[in-house]
């Protein structure tokens, strides 16, 4: 739908990055899978969008999307990508060839990006100053003195300690934090406008990862950069969002700002999700709310509302045949049928 | 089950399953090719905690603390520098599997069994649930091959997963199923313990919820005495009746689950529960997060006198100079910190 060529409406002033009804399918031999089914959001100048779901749901494939850097078996089967860096120009990165030029001056010039495990991001035979010191040359034409002392500030930048010796490490020299924060100095390193973050402190432990979500927040209004933050985690999502779009089944099915998301959501889906964390102060011994059933598998999405089978909401009839539109709320949207009848009460929503 | 193993025990109380005392493991450092010894890594340094018939003991603490080591040394998957693990047997005698030989030992495993984090990694892909959950049946000589059978099923059927799957394979499960099938083998026995490492660290939250659920409503059943391993401490206070935390191989406090989360008394525990993001935006917005800084040294170099001190906001002269004793205070509380009674610490819950 939706990409009727040259008549789309421009980006408003304060846009950064514009997903409309993304697809991404994998035709594999036992059906198609449309892994990323319609997705549509958008990112403005400055702001951390949180994406939340469960594995599978799409979140980390229409991340990759906007880089272009699909597995090679995935088709981008439709819908426009938009981005409007700092620097000024357009560019529409869905008409973007994988290996074209202008994708290539995207990534790490324009476009961050950070991943679970560092240690399979980086390079292991080179060290991070050298890591980060070839990028630099690269998009913004530094020379290798300058390039190094550049290195060496982002290394600062990023609170590594002792920068000029660590400049000269090996990424298996590092301890699981250093490398993240390596890896982070190389995603800034060229001034993005925008940084994807895949589950950047999800193999970290509690109290590093607190040491990261801080670093982000304070480079993102330093720099002024906007985030996608990919995690499953809610309580991550709570810390450093300011809206959360959540996926379910290739679907983005509730977008809000995080304390609606949290205290107000209209979709079953997140309600449910919401439920069957444990939080501390609140649930001792308590049975946790679980959702019935299990993620359907790729092959067989079901009618109308994917959750629908799940859904303790659900209206025969209806949700089992009709896939909900998007309703919009001021600023939030559910893909949910019934979705008006979850009435703003302001108070947690497990309680 | 006529082995002659173990001895009535009057100095062990009548509610407590396993009695670990002053246990230690330290791995040698080699060095050079003629691998002179030169030093340990003290991965367990002297860790007592005592656990009660029925209850859920959570153990939490940053990788490379030491807790899946401390549940290691207790099945005797690892063998011990030091200490004492007693263990009260389904028979109401007492052993002390610290001095048994394997061979001694492998009677007594039906009693106490695992349950891993990577449903992936932990079963045998090319064998079907039959022989994976009848494996330990097979191998403790328990049951004909009908027997076998009949009772897979109904392990299986106790889990939640039907019947007949029997002959599937792995593969062809999530992997919130294939926890489920290594929790129906860690069940074959009839086991009075589990340790559960991680057990659910690895699935998604709505997964993880319905085994939790699962694990609590065997407990109920069976009767079941869980050491419960995790880093999520959302999880382990849904889930645990007592909490012991651990630091650089050693348990720096232990307490019960309410007792800790609303006043933890050592300032590691204080750090870990400011630390963990709670799904609360507004809550963490008023909460105002000092991260702890630096990160866990290293068990080969351990800092002098309490571990945690160089990273500890409370730390004074004293704890560098001093390894600060678990003491045992009031309400059955142990704490390993020095100045416990003076600090008046934050917890996670009101």
């Amino acid at each position: 739908m939706g990409s009727e060529t040259m008549t789309r409406s421009p980006m408003p002033p304060e846009r950064l990055l514009d997903l409309d009804d993304v697809q991404v399918h994998f035709p594999l031999r036992e059906g198609l899978v449309k892994a990323v089914n319609g997705v549509s959001y958008h990112v403005d100048k400055g702001e951390v969008l949180g994406i939340v779901g469960e594995s599978g749901s799409g979140k980390s494939i229409t991340a990759r999307a906007i880089l272009r850097l699909l597995p090679k078996r995935a088709v981008a089967a439709g819908g426009t990508i938009r981005l409007r860096p700092r620097t000024g120009q357009d560019y529409e990165l869905s008409a973007l060839d994988r290996n074209s030029h202008a994708i290539r001056q995207v990534r790490g010039r324009h476009i961050g990006m950070i991943f679970q495990e560092p240690m399979t991001a980086l390079s292991p035979v080179h060290t991070i100053g050298m890591q980060i010191m070839r990028t630099v040359q690269l998009h913004m034409g530094l020379g290798r003195a300058a390039a190094r002392e550049r290195a060496i500030d982002l290394l600062a930048k990023v609170q590594m300690p002792r920068p000029a010796q660590l400049v000269d490490a090996y990424p298996h020299q590092l301890s699981g934090g250093m490398r993240q924060r390596a890896m982070i100095a190389l995603a800034i390193s060229c001034d993005p406008s925008l940084l994807i973050a895949d589950e950047p402190t999800t193999a970290l432990d509690v109290t590093t990862e607190a040491q990261i979500l801080d670093l982000l927040k304070q480079l993102q209004s330093e720099l002024g950069m906007a985030i996608i933050f990919i995690t499953h985690n809610f309580g991550v999502v709570a810390d450093i969002a300011d809206r959360v779009s959540v996926m379910y089944l290739g679907r983005i099915v509730e977008t809000a700002t995080v304390d609606d998301i949290f205290y107000a959501p209209k979709h079953p889906y997140t309600q449910a999700l919401l439920r069957s964390i444990p939080r501390l102060g609140v649930d001792q011994g308590r049975r946790l709310p679980t959702i019935p059933g299990m993620v359907p598998d790729p092959f067989s999405v079901p009618a109308g509302c994917a959750f629908n089978p799940r859904c303790t909401h659900a209206v025969a009839g209806l949700c089992d045949t009709t896939v909900p539109p998007e309703k919009t709320f001021g600023s939030q949207t559910s893909r949910c049928h019934i979705a008006e009848q979850f009435t703003t009460a302001g108070k947690p929503a497990h309680v | 089950m006529s082995d002659a193993i173990g001895s009535p025990d009057p100095a062990l109380p009548e509610d407590v399953l396993f009695s670990v005392r002053g246990l230690r493991k330290y791995f040698p450092i080699q060095a050079g090719w003629l691998k002179r010894h030169v030093g340990d890594v003290k991965a367990i340094d002297d860790v007592s905690l005592d656990i009660r018939r029925g209850e859920t003991l959570g153990l939490v603490g940053e990788s490379g603390s030491g807790k899946s080591t401390v549940a290691r040394l207790m099945l005797r998957a690892y063998t011990l520098t030091g200490g004492q693990i007693l263990f009260r047997r389904a028979n109401g005698t007492v052993v002390d599997l610290s001095t048994l030989s394997d061979r001694e030992m492998r009677p007594l495993r039906a009693e106490m069994q695992m349950i891993f984090q990577d449903p992936y990694s932990s079963l045998n892909p090319r064998m079907t649930l039959l022989e994976l959950v009848g494996e330990p049946m097979v191998i403790h000589g328990v049951g004909n091959q009908g027997e076998i059978r009949d009772r897979v099923a109904e392990l299986l059927r106790v889990v939640g997963l039907r019947p007949e799957f029997i002959n599937r394979y792995p593969h062809a499960f999530s992997g919130g199923q294939r926890q489920r099938i290594g929790i129906a083998r860690a069940l074959a026995l009839n086991p009075s313990f589990i340790a559960a490492d991680e057990a659910v660290s690895a699935l998604d939250v709505s997964v993880a919820a319905q085994n939790i659920n699962l694990l609590q409503d065997l407990q109920e059943q069976f009767g079941l005495t869980y050491l419960f391993i995790t880093h999520d401490l959302g999880m382990v206070e849904h889930i645990a009746d007592r909490v012991g935390v651990m630091y650089l191989g050693r348990l720096m406090e232990v307490a019960p689950t309410k007792a800790l989360f609303s006043k933890p008394l050592h300032p590691y525990t204080e750090a870990l529960m400011a630390a963990v993001p709670q799904p609360d935006p507004r809550g963490n917005r008023a909460r105002k997060r000092v991260p702890l800084k630096g990160e866990i040294a290293n068990a080969a170099n351990p800092p002098s006198g309490c571990s945690f001190h160089p990273r500890c906001t409370y730390a004074e002269a004293r704890c560098a100079a001093e390894v600060p004793a678990l003491r045992l205070l009031e309400g059955g509380r142990q704490v390993r910190c020095h100045f416990a009674e003076q600090l008046s610490l934050t917890g996670a819950v009101a």
